[in-house]
């Protein structure tokens, strides 16, 4: 197939595929709305299909009608920092073919151990933040090592064993917030304040994001998308890496190191969801609080299977999640749209975007098409000569 | 030589027509392009072309695994849609692969059996029913077999005659073998044709895919040519020659025969002493296998699969490690390192399993000729890749090796299996090798690309290079080497220092291991 039509294919399929995922959507909440009427029922759905596509970026009232709303996607490229991270952190060791799951479990030792730097590192302020966020990193990284090794010299399942990992992690960090590291004076389990100079900076004073809480960490998450991209597809340790995913003999003849590059993929991968927790900890908090797993390395998986494992693409499927799940809690919010139901209409959306065999027939029509254009064209060039 | 126009749809000795049949697959390759297949009642029609001209697709849908585009199949007079192996079998077609499909652990007779397999009171295999069935067929079409052998322990002429009974259980009137005489040797191939021929005389039509000229001359009746997935025509076998059939598949003459000059070998370059191995069934596979290899030489290494040849080359490239003996490279001991030290040293290695070991098949083309020099100073800029001195060294070997490919991105999977082939070839030759095994290095691919990885291998060994050639391919392996190993069960049956005066004959009574030299002679082969 041609460039062409190639991209018209993207473009009918990602097309369709929302229509049909609004459409169950559309459904789903008309059934769940609560209203005495059929009239009623239909402007509170589309009322919440409403809040849910556009509510991201525009704030709707009687008086104004809609108004941009930079708040709002200034909150959703802030959520989008961690799971860019994770997203890049599965796509590399996804990319070697180890099935690490520790990425959720990752992102959270690193927010503590930076959190840690934080609190008990006596740094000066910008030099503090930076310290605290590779110790996140390279702690976490260490951790992997854990999963990695184990799968290279005796060939343990790196699933199970990173999947155990994540619990053991939260469990520990845990048991030392209870016991040792809380600040007994709080109602609640958390740490002791963050020292001031370990802050990320904020992106100053833009009218447009006013009052949203977007810091500099946004722009490290795309410096290291780039970085990630050069590294897996212009760097051998990259190249490395993905002819071992895609077929380990072939690397293990051609006479690369198998096993060492298995390793430093989970190490590389441990060390991004590492310092996308470090970021995200001293970005948006003043004190570890976190109790239970943040759920962004699940995300992390989701956006790298959207991505299909290369980096460049993570921030696009990052602001999908982000978008899409902005909008779904502003339906929640605004819309009376029960909170179970909005789950179902984000996985439906997810499921139908991510399918790959989606519409394939109607793919194969235009590869059909393509190669007989072609094989005309040859003909043609061949009488012509 | 007269190409055929055939009659009209109704004649009654088409069993089955295939009418203008085109398929394009999902990548977009077009493997048929409206071809037209018929085959008479109880003929041997042979199918040729070089690799990718479309033979195994058009064979694959007639035999339900591959649905077409376009196009219709007529059945005995009435139309026939082939949506599965299922449907085909019911219909009586019955296809003989070229990869046996038998499950080894499992004897001859349950094999032939197995989805239809006979029953005691519901519940058990009747397994003196499966041996019964077996010998019955098996004696009534004269192929014999040993049904109660496991699959894994029979000799390969064997197995093929297990996969055409297991056809002809299932009712198949209609034989279609696909590249049959691949792995046999003379004396197997002349008893298969005996079995062929018998079974033309009882009113079975077989369909009989090969690149083997001699073979198609003296077993088939008609023949069908195809060429860049489209037909050529059909003709008769006794009015076209083997030049006429070679000009037709590849559009130019190919030379039938190798022209190389001769070796002065130098220094030995791989010396192999006393391996011995026994592998996991405890067989011997290697049983005391010494020789040597020199520079600017090719030494061949014959002989019938499964006597030892794929472990020792495994042995050399580190895949397996030998219970006993040593193996060096300009005297460095190569036994248990690491495949990149072994590639240090300046060995190269063309892999039998080109679609395992060779490529990664959804990598470019770029990314699979420079998976063994990534490290090279020249292809790197600190830390990056320097993507144009790669781009410059993929073009250049592209260009060199004569891969017809759309452009140096394009996926290597993509590629037909000769193409394939000049790729890992194109990587294994152009890294200053010392040493180059060439385990299979034309197996299944075309002519063409067969021609052009023959020349290469003589041109590199005339300029100094070691290189040990392991092949089936009997023409192959005379041809090329200067001198010659005839393995059997795990030994050196016979070693030849000039290859010139040797004949098929000879070469298959020392293969099938009726003739065995003297320790002496066999000695020779070690240069000391």
């Amino acid at each position: 197939m041609n460039r062409k039509r190639k991209l018209l294919f993207t473009i009918v399929r990602s097309l369709v595929a929302i229509l049909i995922a609004l459409l169950v959507a559309t459904v789903l909440i008309f059934i769940s709305t609560p209203g005495a009427t059929f009239r009623i029922r239909i402007d509170a759905t589309f009322e919440a299909l409403r809040e849910m596509l556009a509510g991201p970026v525009f704030r709707f009232s009687k008086k104004n009608g809609m108004v941009f709303e930079g708040k709002r996607l200034a909150d959703i490229f802030a959520a989008m920092i961690p799971t860019i991270f994770t997203g890049l952190s599965v796509c590399v060791m996804f990319s070697a073919n180890q099935f690490n799951l520790g990425a959720e479990g990752g992102i959270m030792l690193g927010a503590f151990v930076s959190a840690m730097a934080a609190i008990y590192l006596p740094l000066l302020a910008g030099l503090h933040a930076v310290v605290a966020v590779l110790l996140g990193g390279v702690a976490t990284a260490l951790v992997m090592l854990l999963p990695a090794l184990l799968k290279a010299k005796l060939d343990v399942s790196e699933m199970v064993c990173s999947l155990m990992l994540n619990y053991i992690i939260m469990y520990i960090i845990k048991f030392l917030m209870n016991f040792y590291l809380a600040d007994k004076s709080r109602g609640t389990i958390q740490s002791f304040p963050f020292r001031e100079s370990s802050a990320i900076a904020p992106i100053v004073n833009n009218p447009v994001f006013s009052g949203a809480k977007l810091t500099w960490g946004f722009i490290i998450a795309l410096v290291a998308v780039l970085v990630c991209g050069l590294f897996m597809y212009r760097s051998r340790w990259g190249y490395t890496i993905r002819m071992i995913g895609i077929n380990k003999d072939f690397a293990k003849y051609s006479g690369m190191k198998v096993g060492m590059i298995i390793v430093l993929a989970q190490l590389i991968g441990g060390f991004l969801a590492g310092t996308g927790g470090g970021i995200e900890m001293l970005g948006r908090y003043n004190a570890f609080a976190w109790n239970a797993l943040p759920g962004y390395g699940w995300a992390g998986i989701t956006i790298a299977i959207l991505a299909g494992n290369n980096p460049y693409m993570v921030p696009l499927a990052a602001f999908f999640m982000a978008y899409l799940s902005k909008g779904c809690d502003l339906m929640a919010t605004y819309a009376k749209v029960p909170s179970q139901l909005i789950s179902i209409i984000q996985v439906v959306i997810f499921l139908l975007f991510s399918a790959e065999q989606f519409l394939s027939a109607y793919r194969q029509k235009l590869v059909v098409e393509t190669a007989q254009e072609e094989l005309a064209l040859a003909q043609a060039q061949k009488e012509g000569v | 030589m007269t190409c055929q126009t055939e009659k009209s749809p109704a004649d009654e000795t088409f069993v089955v027509q295939m009418k203008g049949i085109t398929k394009i697959y999902p990548n977009g390759v077009a493997a048929n392009l409206e071809v037209d297949f018929n085959l008479r009642r109880g003929e041997i029609h042979a199918l040729m072309g070089e690799n990718g001209a479309g033979k195994s697709t058009l064979m694959k849908i007639l035999f339900g695994m591959e649905q077409p585009t376009g196009g219709e199949i007529i059945f005995n007079g009435e139309k026939l849609e082939i949506t599965s192996p299922t449907v085909a079998i019911n219909h009586g077609i019955g296809m003989v692969h070229q990869h046996f499909m038998l499950v080894p652990s499992l004897s001859v007779a349950e094999n032939i059996v197995l989805g239809m397999v006979p029953r005691k009171s519901g519940m058990f295999i009747d397994r003196a029913k499966a041996i019964e069935i077996t010998r019955e067929y098996a004696e009534r079409f004269n192929l014999r077999v040993e049904p109660e052998s496991r699959v894994m322990d029979i000799p390969v002429g064997m197995k093929q005659k297990v996969e055409i009974l297991k056809a002809l259980v299932r009712g198949a009137k209609i034989l279609i073998m696909d590249e049959p005489t691949a792995v046999l040797t003379s004396q197997e191939t002349a008893d298969l044709f005996v079995e062929l021929r018998h079974l033309k005389e009882q009113g079975y039509t077989i369909v009989f895919i090969s690149h083997k000229l001699n073979e198609i001359m003296e077993i088939t009746d008609r023949l069908t040519i195809t060429r860049n997935g489209r037909s050529m025509g059909v003709y008769n076998t006794r009015d076209v020659t083997k030049e006429d059939i070679s000009r037709l598949m590849v559009g130019r003459d190919v030379v039938l025969t190798v022209q190389k000059e001769k070796a002065v070998p130098g220094n030995v370059v791989l010396r192999v002493r006393d391996l011995k191995y026994m592998n996991d069934w405890g067989r011997k596979m290697l049983d005391g296998i010494s020789f040597d290899v020199r520079r600017g030489e090719i030494l061949g290494i014959a002989g019938v699969e499964g006597n030892g040849q794929k472990e020792l080359v495994d042995m050399l490239f580190n895949f397996n490690v030998p219970n006993t003996g040593s193996v060096t490279v300009n005297g460095a001991g190569i036994l248990g390192m690491p495949q990149q030290k072994i590639r240090e040293l300046g060995v190269s290695l063309v892999p039998e399993d080109r679609m395992l070991f060779g490529i990664a098949a959804s990598a470019s083309i770029e990314e699979n000729v420079i998976s063994d020099r990534i490290g090279a100073k020249r292809l790197n800029n600190g830390p990056l890749f320097n993507m144009k001195a790669i781009r410059e060294e993929s073009d250049r070997l592209i260009r060199e090796y004569a891969v017809l490919c759309k452009s140096r991105r394009q996926h290597v999977g993509m590629l037909s299996g000769g193409n394939i082939q000049k790729v890992v070839v194109a990587r294994e030759f152009s890294n200053d090798p010392v040493l180059i095994l060439a385990d299979q290095p034309t197996r299944g691919i075309d002519v063409g690309a067969t021609e052009f990885i023959h020349r290469k291998l003589i041109e590199l060994s005339r300029s100094g290079v070691a290189v040990l050639l392991v092949s089936a391919d009997l023409n192959e392996v005379m041809e090329l080497s200067d001198s010659l190993i005839v393995m059997y069960n795990g030994q050196i049956a016979a070693y030849f220092d000039d290859t010139a005066d040797l004949t098929d004959e000879i070469m298959g009574s020392y293969m099938l291991g009726l003739k065995h030299q003297t320790e002496k002679e066999v000695r020779r082969a070690c240069h000391e």
